[in-house]
Order: C-alpha cells, then sequence, then structure tokens
C-alpha cells in the first residue's frame, strides 16, 4: 500500500466512507447511548476490575496484596521476602503514575526496573502517598495494589524498548471489533502511551497477526528505535485474548469500552485494565474505521445473548467479505501452542530502517 | 422520540421563543411614549491630550443624571489607554484615565440622555448624611473660594447688616450675586474679583456666591455641568448647591433659579470646576463638548418601577449597572466560542471555560499587561510546581501553595508595574486566579503523562481559544445589542444544541486521519 506522506488532510467524505469514527460520534452515539455512568468506578478502579477478573477467570496479573491502611504498610514491608519481585501501583492511578516496578530487593534495599535504589522507609513512603490520594483520580484517598511484575515476553524484545508492551482490544456490546498492540518506544520513556511517541499495530482479529502501525499519527511500518518490522508478529493466545476482554466487558456491563492486556512471558496476555474512552488512533493502526464494524453488530447481533452464545453466532454469522470485522475463531489453536509457536518477526514488503532521529 | 429529534424539537421551540420575544420587545418598544415634554439628548466629549509617559493621568467626571434627567446610554471610546471608573465622594462618576505610552492620545464619549421634566429620576441630594469631616470641607476656603479675604468679610458685613436671620441671609446672598454682580461673558472668573469689580462670567458668580455662603457657614458646592440646549461646542455651565435643611438646594446666579432647577440642567462635577483634571503627565489637552437632540426614536427605555414587566427591560437599570451586565450577557457568547472550537474544530483546552474567564479577565484589564501578567505568573507557577514535585504534597495542599505563590506573584506584578508608573486598574487583578492555579495544575499533568508537547498544543488551543472569545466579549455593539434584546440568548442555547448534537468530524481530525487509507479501503498490510 503507498504511503501517501504528501497528504495533509482527508476530506470528511473519504473518512466517511473509509468508516472512520470521529470523536464527536463516538461520544454521542456510543459512549452516551452504551456506556451507563454508573459502571464507571468499576473501571476507575484496577481492584474492582481485578475482583470481576477473578470472579470470572479472566487471567491478570496475580494479586500478592492489597494496602488499605497506613498500619498495612509495616505488616506488607515485613513480609516482602516471600515476593523476590513485584509491582507496586494505585488501585486508582492514570496513565501509569505512581507505578514502581521492583526487580530485586534484599528486604532492606529494593531495585527499581530503571536502576533506582530505595530503602525500606522510602518505600513505606511511597506506599503511604499512594494511600493519601497522590496519584488517584481527583485526589480521592486511594489503595496500593501490590502484584505479580510482568516479564516482557521474548517474542517482543525486538519492538519494545525500555518498558512493556501492551494489546488493546476494542469490545462493542461484547464483541471485539478492533485490536492493536501498543510498543514502547525511546520518545515514549518505556510507556505505551501513543501521545507520548509509543507505536500503535494493528492486529488481524481473525489471526491475531500484527499490521502495520502508527506512530505520532502517521502510518508507520517500523519501529522507530529498532527498526524492526512491527507487521506479522503473533500475538500469543489470541483466541484467549478475545475471549477474555469479552468476559470482562460482560462483567463490568459497558457497552463500548477498551480492554488492555500485556503479555507476560509466563502467563501470556493477562488483563492490566480497561477503558472507558478508548481513542480513535487504533483506527489508522488498522488501516481501517470502526463505523462499518460497529454498525455491522447493531444490525446483526441478536441481543441477549450469552458469552458461549455469542463466540458460537460470531463463528457462524456470515460478515461482509471485504471487511475483516469480528473475532471468527479457529477451535483448532489452543494457548499453549501459541505461546510455543511464536514466528520471528517477518520482513515487511518495504525496508525498514532505525530511525536517525534522536529523542 | 430519539434524541435527534427532540433536540431538532427543541431548536426550533428555542428559535421560535426567540423571534417571539424579539418581536413583542421590538412592538412594545416602538409603542413606548415618550412623555409629552420628555427629550433626549446626546451630550458627546471629544478629548485630545498629549502624554509625557507611560503613566500619564487624566480624570473626566461624567454625567450621573439629576432630578429630572436620566443617562441611559454610554460609549466610551479610546485606543491605548486604560480607564477605570470611579465612583467619588459626592456622587460625581469619573473616569480615570492612564496611558500605557508616551504620545498623542484621543477619548470620545457620548452619553444619551433622557430629560423628563415631570419626572423625578432620582431624589434630590440629601445632606444629611454628610460627615463632620465633609461638612467641614464644604465650610473651607481655598485659593478659589477666598472666605477670608476682606472683600468677602466686607461683602458678608454689608449682608448680614441687610438681612438679619439665616434663611433671610442666603436669600440675600444670592440675589446679591445674581443681581449686582453683573453678566459679562468676558469677566472674571474668581469670586475675589468677581467681588470687586461687580462683574463676572457665570463661573466667576457663581464662586462669589459659594465664597459668600462658606463665609457665612452655610456648606456650599460648586457644581459643573451642561444645559441642554443643541450647541456642537458646549461650555460647561456653573451653578451653586447649599446645604439646607438636610438638602443640597440648588441656586443659579446666572439665570436666576433658586431652590430648584429647570429639567435641562445636567449635573456632571460636583464640588469642582473642571470636567476633565489632567494629572500626572498630561502635557497639553483639549476638550470639546458637544449637545445634540436625538430623535425619541432611538429609544429612550421606559424608566424602571412602573410595571412589573420593566424586570425585562434591562437597559432601564442603572447606567453604572449596565457595563457589568454587557459583559455577564456576552459570556455565553464565549461559552458558544469554546463549544465550536471544541467540538467542530477539535482544537483541545485546560478546563472548559477557562479560555472565557481568562477574556474576561483580558477585557477589564488592559490585554497586554494582562498577557504580561499572565506570562509571568504561570512561568512562576508552573517553575514552583515543578519544585513541589519533589515535596510529594498531597493534592489539596499541593494546589493550595501554588494558588498561594500564584497570588503572590500577581500581587508583586501589580506592584512592579506601579513601580513604572503602569499601575493597573483593580480589575487587572480580577485575573482568575483559581483558574490559572488549575491551569499550571493540568499543565504540569499533561506534561509529565502525554510529553511537553502536548501539553504546549493545548495551551497554545487555551490561549487561542481565549483570543477569540476575547474579541467576541470585547465587541461593546454586540453587547449592548444583548443588553435591550437578552431574548437574544435563545438563539445561542439553540445553536449551543445544534453543536451538542454535532456527531461529524472534527477539523482537526482530517489532519489526525491524513494517513488513513481510502483507495483501498481496509485491505491488511502485505504480510
Amino acid at each position: 500500500m503507498p504511503r501517501s506522506t504528501w497528504r495533509f488532510w482527508r476530506w470528511p467524505g473519504e473518512l466517511r466512507r473509509g468508516g472512520v469514527l470521529g470523536m464527536n460520534r463516538r461520544n454521542a452515539e456510543f459512549l452516551f447511548a452504551h456506556n451507563p455512568r454508573a459502571r464507571y468506578p468499576l473501571v476507575d478502579d484496577k481492584l474492582l476490575t481485578k475482583q470481576i477478573c477473578h470472579q470470572r477467570g479472566i487471567p491478570a496479573p496475580a494479586t500478592y496484596a492489597v494496602i488499605e491502611r497506613n498500619g498495612d504498610i509495616g505488616r506488607f514491608l515485613r513480609s516482602v521476602a516471600r515476593w523476590p519481585e513485584f509491582v507496586v501501583k494505585p488501585a486508582k492511578g492514570a496513565e501509569g503514575r505512581g507505578i514502581l516496578v521492583i526487580r530485586r530487593h534484599d528486604g532492606r534495599i529494593f531495585t527499581t526496573v530503571g536502576g533506582q535504589r530505595l530503602d525500606v522507609s522510602e518505600l513505606g513512603y511511597h506506599l503511604a502517598t499512594i494511600l493519601s490520594g497522590l496519584y488517584s483520580l481527583g485526589g480521592q484517598v486511594d489503595r496500593a495494589l501490590v502484584e505479580q511484575r510482568i516479564v516482557l515476553h521474548p517474542g517482543f524484545a525486538d519492538v519494545a524498548v525500555g518498558g512493556t508492551p501492551d494489546v488493546r482490544v476494542i469490545v462493542y456490546r461484547g464483541v471485539p471489533v478492533m485490536a492493536m498492540l501498543r510498543l514502547p518506544t525511546v520518545a515514549s520513556r518505556g510507556r505505551a502511551n501513543l501521545y507520548q511517541g509509543a507505536v500503535a499495530a494493528g492486529i488481524d482479529l481473525k489471526t491475531g497477526r500484527t499490521l502495520g502501525g502508527v506512530c505520532r499519527g502517521r502510518a508507520v511500518d517500523c519501529h522507530p528505535d529498532t527498526g524492526r518490522p512491527i507487521a506479522g508478529l503473533t500475538i500469543p493466545a489470541w483466541d484467549s485474548v478475545l475471549r477474555s476482554a469479552m468476559n470482562l466487558a460482560d462483567g463490568i456491563g459497558l457497552g463500548y469500552l477498551g480492554v488492555d492486556f500485556v503479555l507476560d512471558a509466563v502467563a501470556g496476555p493477562v488483563v492490566l485494565e480497561a477503558n472507558v474512552r478508548p481513542g480513535l488512533a487504533i483506527q489508522i493502526a488498522n488501516r481501517a474505521g470502526l463505523v462499518h464494524r460497529l454498525q455491522w453488530i447493531d444490525a446483526h447481533l441478536p441481543a441477549g445473548l450469552s458469552l458461549d452464545q455469542r463466540i458460537r453466532w460470531l463463528q457462524s454469522a456470515k460478515q461482509p467479505a471485504d471487511e475483516t470485522i469480528v473475532w471468527l475463531a479457529s477451535p483448532a489453536t489452543s494457548t499453549a501452542e501459541s505461546l510455543s509457536a511464536l514466528p520471528p518477526p517477518r520482513n515487511a514488503s518495504w525496508p525498514c530502517e532505525p530511525s536517525s532521529a534522536s529523542y | 422520540m430519539n434524541g435527534r429529534s427532540s433536540a431538532r424539537w427543541v431548536v426550533l421551540l428555542l428559535c421560535g421563543a426567540g423571534l417571539l420575544s424579539l418581536v413583542l420587545r421590538r412592538s412594545g418598544r416602538d409603542e413606548l411614549p415618550l412623555g409629552r415634554d420628555d427629550h433626549l439628548w446626546r451630550l458627546s466629549y471629544e478629548i485630545d491630550f498629549k502624554a509625557s509617559a507611560a503613566g500619564a493621568r487624566l480624570r473626566v467626571a461624567v454625567p450621573n443624571g439629576g432630578l429630572h434627567s436620566r443617562v441611559f446610554r454610554e460609549d466610551i471610546r479610546y485606543t491605548g489607554l486604560r480607564a477605570e471608573r470611579l465612583q467619588k465622594m459626592a456622587s460625581t462618576r469619573e473616569l480615570s484615565v492612564t496611558t500605557l505610552r508616551g504620545g498623542q492620545f484621543r477619548l470620545e464619549a457620548r452619553f444619551d440622555v433622557h430629560l423628563s421634566p415631570r419626572a423625578r429620576f432620582r431624589e434630590p441630594a440629601s445632606a444629611s448624611q454628610l460627615t463632620a469631616d465633609q461638612r467641614a470641607a464644604y465650610l473651607r476656603g481655598s485659593r478659589t473660594v477666598p472666605i477670608n479675604s476682606a472683600v468677602v468679610r466686607e461683602r458678608l458685613q454689608y449682608l448680614q447688616q441687610e438681612a438679619p436671620g439665616k434663611k433671610a441671609l442666603l436669600g440675600a446672598i444670592f440675589r446679591y450675586c445674581h443681581e449686582q454682580i453683573a453678566a459679562d461673558q468676558q469677566g472674571p472668573v474668581d469670586a475675589k474679583t468677581a467681588l470687586e469689580e461687580s462683574r463676572a462670567a457665570p463661573l466667576g458668580r457663581a464662586l462669589a456666591m459659594v465664597a459668600l455662603c462658606r463665609a457665612a457657614k452655610f456648606p456650599a458646592r460648586l457644581v459643573a455641568g451642561f444645559l441642554l440646549q443643541e450647541s456642537l461646542s458646549a461650555a460647561p455651565h456653573f451653578w451653586v448647591e447649599v446645604e439646607s435643611g438636610g438638602l443640597w438646594l440648588p441656586y443659579d446666579p446666572e439665570y436666576g433659579y433658586a431652590g430648584q432647577l429647570p429639567a435641562d440642567y445636567l449635573p456632571v462635577r460636583l464640588d469642582g470646576i473642571e470636567i476633565v483634571r489632567p494629572g500626572w503627565g498630561v502635557e497639553e489637552f483639549a476638550a470639546r463638548y458637544a449637545l445634540t437632540a436625538i430623535s425619541p426614536h432611538g429609544g429612550a427605555p421606559a424608566r424602571r418601577g412602573e410595571t412589573l414587566l420593566d424586570i425585562l427591560d434591562l437597559t432601564s437599570l442603572p447606567v453604572e449597572i449596565h457595563e457589568v451586565l454587557t459583559l455577564l450577557l456576552l459570556i455565553p457568547l464565549g461559552a458558544l466560542v469554546t463549544a465550536v472550537f471544541r467540538t467542530l474544530v477539535g482544537i483541545g483546552t485546560f478546563g472548559t471555560f477557562s479560555p472565557v474567564l481568562l477574556a474576561i479577565s483580558f477585557v477589564y484589564a488592559d490585554w497586554r499587561t494582562g498577557l504580561l501578567v499572565l506570562g509571568v505568573v504561570f512561568g512562576l507557577g508552573l517553575a514552583s510546581r515543578a519544585m513541589l514535585e519533589r515535596l510529594k504534597l498531597l493534592l489539596v495542599p499541593r494546589l493550595s501553595v501554588v494558588l498561594t505563590l500564584v497570588v503572590m506573584s500577581i500581587v508583586f506584578a501589580v506592584s512592579v508595574l506601579d513601580y513604572f508608573r503602569l499601575t493597573p486598574g483593580p480589575e487587572a487583578v480580577l485575573l482568575p486566579m483559581v483558574i490559572l492555579t488549575m491551569t499550571i495544575e493540568r499543565f504540569y499533568l499533561v506534561a509529565e503523562e502525554d510529553g511537553p508537547g502536548y501539553a504546549l498544543r493545548t495551551l497554545a488551543g487555551t490561549l487561542m481559544v481565549g483570543a477569540c472569545c476575547y474579541l467576541v466579549l470585547q465587541g461593546q455593539a454586540v453587547g449592548r445589542l444583548l443588553l435591550a434584546y437578552p431574548e437574544l440568548h435563545f438563539f445561542t442555547v439553540a445553536a449551543l444544541v445544534l453543536v451538542g448534537r454535532y456527531t461529524g468530524y472534527r477539523l482537526t481530525e482530517l489532519w489526525r486521519f491524513r494517513d488513513f487509507p481510502v483507495e483501498t479501503p481496509n485491505q491488511p498490510l502485505p504480510a
């Protein structure tokens, strides 16, 4: 596909034909209509999201401890030897603020992934600031979550720089409609945040294989730091990712949401969090608009289907030929198989150069 | 009924209601008769002056209406100046003007006055509220009121012999100034010479009467104003007010009115001679005044308090309130601008209404000073916020520290400007401090979370939307129209409903999705 670098805009008609979902339409027709406000707390509080995951058997990072009061901090620090590595995060934090990833410790000195060394009192202080709401939305009193550290899946070492990639699946009325893989870059300082310059690669819902991507609003095909192509990667246990996303969306009860997964080397994809206002750049990453898919679901999805019924319906539903609309799982792929059989990144059809730009 | 069609109905209803009330008001206004003897006048000032440097000051007295006259509209225009309104003791309304640079300046002002001999727009000025200090001031002599000069004492002695008793003495003083001092337009304009030569210009006669009254221990003051009669180069007229029985009673030694004045006397400055008082840094100035009758169709609104429906007529409120009301009525337009930018254009801002609130503060302050203060405060606030990050403070105390710093830097910015003789008016301090604090906090967080580029873009968006709001809020003509027809906001709400139902692409999305493939939609990449 030729990249149209000379184009500075698209006409509204072009976007409409491509089925691109704009911000106003997303808010008015999908968020307002399908997301009851009362359900937002389930998404804003990671602990509540996690409880739903546990109830529904959705894989999520193992919770080691939940610290609710200042009195719990001392107790946690005394028993910290049980976990050689762990992550501390605020339950209501946003954008990765307040997250501390401890790589190793001897009970007194804690070393983070970034190489920072904290002593016990500093870790205790960090936990206290989380409880007091320093990182939470609107400064409310918060809880601290101590959970399993995610170890970068080796299949993504070439395309994730300084952080852990994550997978976002957009689920509409309980059906996955689009997905992308977000890869940290030097510019994004290891965070999978597209505003900061992370790369996103679209994912073919049928196969779980990545397509081309987007970085800083431009279509890209290679990782800007490593120069490796970002197309052709296969997400391990793709079926389980989609099933978990549907399952969690049912549990939360929101009609339009994004579910974020991280890819752990051992546990595979685990749910990180959910997002009530998933962004729209995913459409550039996938080179596809959301509108046609959402409309197809509105037109065809029977109401009131259970999770299994919905999966069966999706596998049997006749979908338009030119659209990879929704997931058509092939029952043969098992989680273990896809984890072990991760292919190396393939060469894309155009040459990829490491970016010379310094960030 | 779904959201779309109900929104359509609401828009139609709002437009209908707006049109209906516009038509009703329009016809009501046409029917509104001016009283039989009522007249409308326009008093115009044209003041040219030269300032030696920035910070030159000028004080201009503006009419406040009298017993039978009422200012229903005013329009003051200037550039390169900062003007603020002062309400002085003795209810003279003044405009204090400060230049922002040296050079030649012009200030133009127009006051539309409704004159109604039958009406009593305000009660006669009460003097019973005078404090001892004020009373003493109205009895004191000065260079223009030489109560201790020989000629004043001699004339007073003579009059006291003629008319023993307090009440008779006041009458005698008035008669003396009216009859014994001959009218002479070219005559002296000071009290002493007027009494010595027994001839004087109107100002000289009035000052002579003030001097005699004060020497006789009657609190008295000079009033400068205008007689409402057609004139393209009107000269101020002068008369006297004497305190008597708790009231200020007017006396005009020129035309012989005592105790009561005809309706066409429009007072401007009480207890002073000059309409325009040049201050520091004003090198030369010329003031021209003109009086013209205006057609009754110009729409002098009815005076307040006659029917309950008057509540709906904002123009009948005292003119001092007009400015604030006009600004308030413009705010919804600012909100509409913000909504259009956010929803149709897609420009992000820090906080929904911070651009409008910033724009309001710039309308009150001068925008250059405002922008300078804003830049300094924002920079200092951001630097302090970055330092506070190390302290790891909780949200509310952290915001409060930033707010304190913002307040301190605004206070000292005022002090610095004053040092350079650019004292901003009290309104400049209205700079929305809380909004600024929240903007600093949001800027900092966004810069941390989404990168400084995104934060700067949002800041630029905030300033741009603020600038557009400023242009809207500055529109005095639009503001006056809204004051006369506040029902126009039915259309504003209708427009907001329409914007709120717009689900098309934002302008910035056409750029954002510029790399979206259109020729071959939804085709996966070659693997």
